[in-house]
């Protein structure tokens, strides 16, 4: 308490020089400075990346032309294909072009297709955020009830359950829970599709439907995942932390105790593991999109990846570290939304 | 053509096949299979008309068509071939009896064609009264139109044809000429263009000439598989613009295309002024793209699909024999597996070396052990669908492990690098020929990589042995005898003629085979290649496995139910005639 009223005496003296109305309070606002702070660390991380998967791209072994121009194709027909592509020029040219194309809003077309990338993003990001969105928020509405549960009454019956049941979806890799999905909703019981995406301008229950399968099979394991690690830090918490004590001292109910003071505080921890899975999870829709035959980025990203179509790939990838990076620079943000300490750099 | 097929789907299969196993016990439980399954023959009365079917196609090969479906532009012409046959129709079909013997090119848009005397002009003549979907003429102009745009658009699908181009061009209308110029490339080479159009000419309103440097006996077995089948129509492409004329192409076959996502779904309904009176029977197809051979086969079984085209998974297949809702139809095999043996480098160039390879091969037990006995053996560059199908090369070096030993053990030892396209069924063979020449005593380290890296090692031309597939149902047409064994060709490992420039006995056989355009002669030509790469010990053959189209009880036609075989990889499917049951 003591570094925060020393960082609130300091801030009010930047309060006093800046400029009025509310541009100026906005600006002498400690947590968007934090968030300025982010991302302009975030600015060169992204451009990092971007120089990593050019160079990455680059180093793949394998003539891209030659794989493009097919294996029956002349020398010729190799050549006009490695100059239709650019690839005559060298990376570092090409590496600029490239940025200077995406900092315009360029992002270039497609090799195979000849389409320019930015209308085949426009038709994939919806599904995949969809997916990804719908996953998270699956996760969460299992995760954090099936845990409070769990942690309520720590090896009793639902609590075993809950154990055994998680541990062994966690250890069932993603594209085999969706196998088994399609095997039960599908092929025994004809109530889900097997494949295949409706947008949700076709009817949002069609929409529903064809997602159903992939969101479980993508949100499922990572419910287990967030199951294990917040009914073990909410039991933590109830087992050794004062305030609990303190509280139950007080005649706090159980479930109070639970829910707003041990829950609360393990939301941090929570907090910090949705960031850290939203990468893995949008990377997780590469296989889950090709085994549902959803038309969204990761399935983009497969075709591009077998057919060396590297400016789709180039920004797919781009885009799956750039959500990475931001969901951190959210997770910072959350966190200094419920802490101040936090905002004001005393943690 | 299948290497490039497997390419494509390896991603899918790495993921599905570990599943197969899990999804494969699963399914047979859930399925509560009889054991009352299906194997060929229909037996199923008259065809009747209606219904539609949904094809589900492997995302890695014909399920993608990411650079469109104008025959002139695809570069995936070869692996679009459910598609084309529903859009386009085609000139000629390649046909079977109903037992999928006597395979054989047939007219079908066209109504003839005919060779000069001298082999060198093939005049192709149309039927009359067919329509293109917007209603215009599919004539001979259109046809030319089609050709000339084939060669000069950039398509790497297109044919490499030795046109006499040293005549004059004709005197075109300029409506013709406008139509044309304005669907070629803007950088196209005038001069070719004209080239071109000397050499391929309508004669008539229906017929089209096309004259040859050199005699191609396999240019006509080739159409089926080719754009040149293709023909589409110029007055929907002036409208329409060539972007979205790649989306919604317009012929004269059986369906006009009603929704394209690509490389997704493709959705098409019947076109009421189909040529063929009474057909097509189906109201409406769909082709939608899944991944793999475990998705395409759990959508079947969900209802979601009616035909899988291409299911090569051996261990799906006999499950699907199992099940009794579903109908097998195992292909008539053409592409055998091959080892091709680098004569140019060390160990190879030694004929003791493949020898020995020959000696420790025993490719009937992989046969029995990874395809459950389903392949056919072969000993040449194809297999009984194919035509000039040899079944037994006289002198072929079989398993004989001893000889194998004693080959190696004069060699004072043997030590190879074997190597393929990373799929699991290829590497599943390689792992098994790694054990048995191991057995010999040869010491073996095999690598499987993407295609890409499998070309490029081609190219570097520092390969040893390469696991492959070799021949297609016509053995020059597509990645045939002459792109694995020509000494011009990157992906061959046979001998460099003795001067750049000139050509090997080998190279001169091959010529040989397509330098008439009688079979006998093309038949006897290709028996002594087969004893020559046998006698030379340039690749053990292997077996040939096809895919299996699988349906569900009540789909029959052509390609599914009455094989056809593999033009290359897959059963061509003839979908005019495709029909289903009604309940």
């Amino acid at each position: 308490m003591t570094d925060t009223r020393t960082v609130d005496e300091s801030t009010t003296s930047i309060r006093t020089e800046a400029p009025a109305g509310f541009l100026g309070r906005m600006a002498g606002s400690p947590l968007l400075r934090l968030i300025a702070r982010r991302v302009l660390i975030a600015i060169p991380l992204l451009f990092a990346i971007s120089v990593l998967v050019f160079a990455l791209l680059e180093a793949m072994p394998g003539d891209v032309a030659q794989q493009q121009a097919g294996m029956d194709a002349t020398p010729e027909e190799v050549e006009a294909v490695r100059k239709r592509l650019g690839l005559d020029r060298p990376p570092v040219e090409r590496y600029l072009s490239w940025l200077g194309g995406f900092v315009t809003g360029d992002l270039g077309r497609s090799s195979v297709s000849g389409q320019p990338v930015a209308t085949l993003l426009g038709e994939r990001m919806a599904v995949t955020m969809e997916l990804v969105l719908l996953a998270f928020a699956v996760s969460l509405l299992i995760a954090v009830p099936v845990a409070l549960l769990a942690a309520r009454k720590p090896g009793g019956i639902f609590d075993r359950i809950v154990m055994v049941m998680s541990m062994t979806l966690l250890a069932v890799p993603n594209y085999v829970l969706a196998l088994l999905l399609v095997l039960v909703f599908a092929v025994m019981l004809r109530t889900l599709p097997a494949i295949g995406y409706v947008p949700i301008d076709e009817g949002l229950w069609a929409n529903l439907r064809s997602v159903i399968l992939p969101v479980l099979a993508l949100g499922v394991p990572i419910a287990c995942f967030y199951t294990r690690f917040l009914r073990g830090d909410l039991v933590e918490q109830l087992n050794s932390a004062d305030y609990i004590d303190t509280a139950r001292a007080k005649g706090v109910a159980p479930w109070k105790i639970l829910w707003s003071h041990a829950f609360r505080n393990s939301s941090f921890g929570l907090l910090t593991l949705v960031g850290l899975n939203i990468g893995g999870l949008v990377g997780g829709t590469i296989i889950i999109e090709q085994i549902f035959a959803m038309p969204g980025m990761g399935m983009m990203m497969l075709q591009g990846a077998m057919s060396r179509d590297v400016a789709v790939v180039q920004i797919c990838v781009f885009i799956f570290a750039a959500v990475a990076v931001f969901a951190n620079l959210f997770v910072d943000v959350m966190y200094a939304v419920l802490d101040p300490r936090i905002r004001y750099g005393s943690r | 053509m299948k290497r490039i097929r497997k390419g494509g789907r390896s991603a899918t299969r790495l993921i599905t096949s570990l599943a197969i196993v899990l999804g494969l016990g699963l399914s047979t439980a859930a399925c509560t299979s009889d054991g009352g399954g299906t194997d060929g023959g229909s037996g199923s009365g008259e065809p009747q008309s209606g219904g539609d079917v949904t094809v589900l196609l492997d995302a890695g090969f014909a399920g993608g068509w990411a650079t469109g479906l104008d025959p002139a532009t695809s570069n995936t012409t070869g692996a679009n071939l459910p598609q084309n046959s529903a859009i386009f129709g085609g000139l000629f079909t390649l046909e079977a009896d109903a037992d999928g013997s006597n395979a054989r090119i047939e007219p079908n848009q066209a109504e003839s064609y005919e060779w000069s005397e001298d082999g060198l002009t093939l005049t192709v003549t149309l039927r009359d009264g067919i329509t293109f979907t917007d209603g215009t003429d599919m004539n001979a102009e259109a046809v030319v139109w089609n050709w000339i745009r084939l060669l000069n658009s950039g398509s790497t699908g297109a044919p490499r044809l030795q046109l006499d181009t040293t005549g004059e061009a004709p005197d075109l209308s300029d409506e013709f000429m406008d139509s044309l110029w304005a669907a070629l490339p803007e950088d196209v080479d005038e001069a070719t263009v004209m080239g071109h159009l000397a050499a391929i000419q309508a004669t008539g309103d229906l017929t089209v000439q096309m004259k040859l440097l050199a005699v191609d006996g396999s240019l006509v077995n080739g159409f089926p598989a080719s754009a040149l089948n293709l023909i589409a129509s110029p007055s929907a492409y002036a409208e329409a613009g060539g972007e979205e004329f790649s989306l919604m192409p317009v012929g004269a076959g059986p369906f006009i295309i009603t929704s394209n996502s690509m490389s997704d779904r493709l959705e098409l309904e019947r076109n009421p002024d189909y040529f063929k009176d009474g057909l097509p029977y189906l109201d409406a197809i769909n082709f939608q793209a899944v991944g793999g051979d475990q998705v395409a086969y759990q959508t079947l079984l969900a209802g979601q699909g009616d035909i899988i085209e291409g299911l090569s998974a051996v261990t799906l297949i006999q499950e699907a024999e199992g099940n009794p809702d579903v109908a097998v139809y195992p292909g008539v095999p053409t592409s055998p597996y091959v080892v091709q043996l680098n004569t140019r480098v060390p160990p190879f160039d030694d004929i003791k070396a493949r020898e020995a390879i020959y000696y420790a091969t025993d490719f009937s037990a992989i046969n029995e052990g990874l395809f459950k006995g389903d392949g056919e053996m072969s000993q040449s560059f194809t297999a009984s669908g194919g035509l000039f199908w040899n079944p037994e090369v006289e002198g072929y070096r079989e398993y004989d492990l001893d000889k194998a030993k004693a080959l190696v053990d004069e060699m004072g030892g043997l030590t190879v690098t074997l190597g393929t396209t990373d799929i699991v069924t290829a590497r599943s063979v390689n792992t098994a020929l790694q054990t048995q020449w191991k057995e010999a005593g040869i010491d073996v380290e095999i690598t499987a990589q993407p295609l890409g890296d499998v070309i490029n090692d081609f190219l570097g031309g520092q390969w040893q042995a390469m696991l492959q597939t070799a021949g297609a149902w016509d053995p020059s047409v597509g990645i045939g005898v002459g792109v694995r064994f020509g000494s011009t060709s990157p992906f061959s490992g046979a001998p460099l003629p003795a001067e750049e420039g000139g050509t090997t006995e080998l190279d001169d056989l091959l010529a040989a085979a397509v330098s008439t355009i009688d079979p006998d002669e093309r038949k006897m030509y290709y028996d002594e290649i087969a004893k020559f790469i046998s006698d030379e010990a340039y690749a053990p053959f292997g077996m040939a496995f096809t895919p299996a189209q699988v349906v569900r009880q009540g789909v029959h036609g052509p390609g599914l139910d009455e094989p056809i075989p593999a033009l290359a990889v897959n059963e061509g499917v003839l979908y005019d005639r495709v029909w289903v049951e009604s309940d």
